[in-house]
């Protein structure tokens, strides 16, 4: 090959059906080669691939093919995002809370035939909703461990808090801890051993991926 | 405790990340699961978009997702990954749906309706990189465009394309460079 890219001449290697065609134009290589290759973002170097002129015309090529995706990736996103928003609300009112209601625990009430019950579930958005109205932390997930269907048998209550940069932990998971014993007192009649309180992260901000995709 | 749906309001839980909110959601926060529907539902609608054309069956797909990934997300082991384990979901219900089409119409090669990218006004003589691939991408053969956009968008590996489309992983990259390479020609032109 005299010239590169003659700009009358399509470049041979992307030839649909050649392969041998193909590997010849882009010394030995795929196509398929160069992509994975540029999916790892060109490491561990391989200078059979980044000294050949053919190659580098290729991956130029995919590298343009790959901003155009992201651009109409992008594009497509902010079309999505300037919907109404209405499909959210009957995604919503298709789900159903009873999937998360869990265990029955009991409630005593003066009258030998009523059976009162509060759910799991509903204890658990107790727990959440303690920690929501504090600031400067996420409440994660909550765990009632043992057998809270049996009254009076001592649980334990395991809680993923995520903690703001620059809070005092121990002080922030003590209030938290105080806020929710006081809680449960009053909604429930658990006799609560303990409440474990795990702060397992200290990320504020949503994920690196979620801001780059919505960019 | 009921399922009405609240108005969209910039609630805290929009900065919280990604695991917070699946376990949140896997505790039954429909809260929690909104932001969620809202973070990666465009994402998943231009997905099965993709995958199947521009019709109203996208709408069908995304929600049966969401429905199935909220009575699933106790399965989540890592809330981590909760946006590639709503891709696969909308993945797999996509493929369900064009195995449904093509069972039903039970013509092998039946294509999508033609995608609104190349109505007639929409292909301009002078056209944007990204207007071109979205043109190029809706002439793709079907399979061609499903496998790309397992990979591209769902970011899918060759084993996972080929183990979700039930086809050998030989096909697979068959058509994945047949894709490629197809995009890459158009693209010659475009510079």
């Amino acid at each position: 090959m005299t010239e590169l890219t003659p700009a009358d001449e399509r470049f041979v290697a992307f030839d649909l059906d050649d392969t041998v065609r193909e590997q010849a134009e882009l010394d030995g290589h795929t196509v398929e080669q160069l992509s994975d290759y540029l999916d790892r973002g060109r490491v561990p170097a391989d200078p059979r691939i980044d000294d050949s002129p053919e190659c580098e015309i290729a991956l130029r090529g995919l590298e343009r093919l790959r901003r155009a995706r992201q651009a109409l990736l992008a594009r497509d996103l902010e079309r999505e995002s300037l919907r109404a928003d209405d499909w959210v609300a009957s995604i919503l009112d298709n789900i159903t809370l009873e999937a998360h209601a869990g265990r029955d625990i009991p409630l005593t009430h003066p009258s030998p035939t009523a059976r009162l019950v509060v759910t799991e579930g509903a204890l658990r958005g107790i727990l959440r909703e303690t920690g929501d109205s504090m600031q400067n932390m996420f409440v994660g997930r909550c765990v009632l461990v043992g057998d809270v269907s049996v009254p009076g048998t001592p649980i334990l209550i395991r809680v993923d808090v995520t903690v703001f940069p620059g809070e005092n932990i121990p002080l922030l998971a003590e209030r938290l801890r105080q806020a929710m014993y006081a809680a449960l007192s009053r909604y429930t009649e658990l006799v609560v051993a303990a409440i474990d309180i795990t702060v397992s992260d200290l990320h504020a901000l949503p994920d690196v991926s979620v801001r780059e995709m919505e960019r | 405790m009921s399922g009405t749906v609240r108005d969209q309001v910039a609630s805290p839980l929009d900065a919280a990340a990604d695991q917070v909110l699946a376990e949140r959601a896997a505790d039954g926060d429909l809260r929690a699961f909104e932001v969620l529907v809202r973070r990666y539902g465009p994402l998943m609608r231009v997905y099965a978009t993709r995958v199947l054309g521009f019709n109203d069956e996208t709408d069908d797909v995304v929600q049966e997702s969401f429905i199935t990934a909220w009575q699933q997300l106790g399965t989540l082991d890592d809330g981590r990954a909760v946006k590639s384990w709503l891709m696969r979901i909308v993945s797999r219900k996509s493929i369900d749906r064009l195995r449904a089409r093509r069972a039903h119409v039970n013509i092998e090669d039946t294509d999508a309706p033609a995608p609104e990218s190349t109505a007639p006004h929409v292909v301009a003589e002078v056209e944007s990189q990204t207007e071109a691939l979205a043109r190029v991408l809706a002439d793709l053969p079907e399979d061609q465009r499903r496998c790309w956009t397992l990979r591209e968008l769902a970011e899918y590996s060759y084993h996972d394309i080929a183990f979700e489309l039930h086809l050998p992983l030989s096909t697979v990259r068959g058509l994945l460079a047949r894709a490629r390479k197809t995009l890459l020609r158009e693209m010659e032109d475009w510079r």
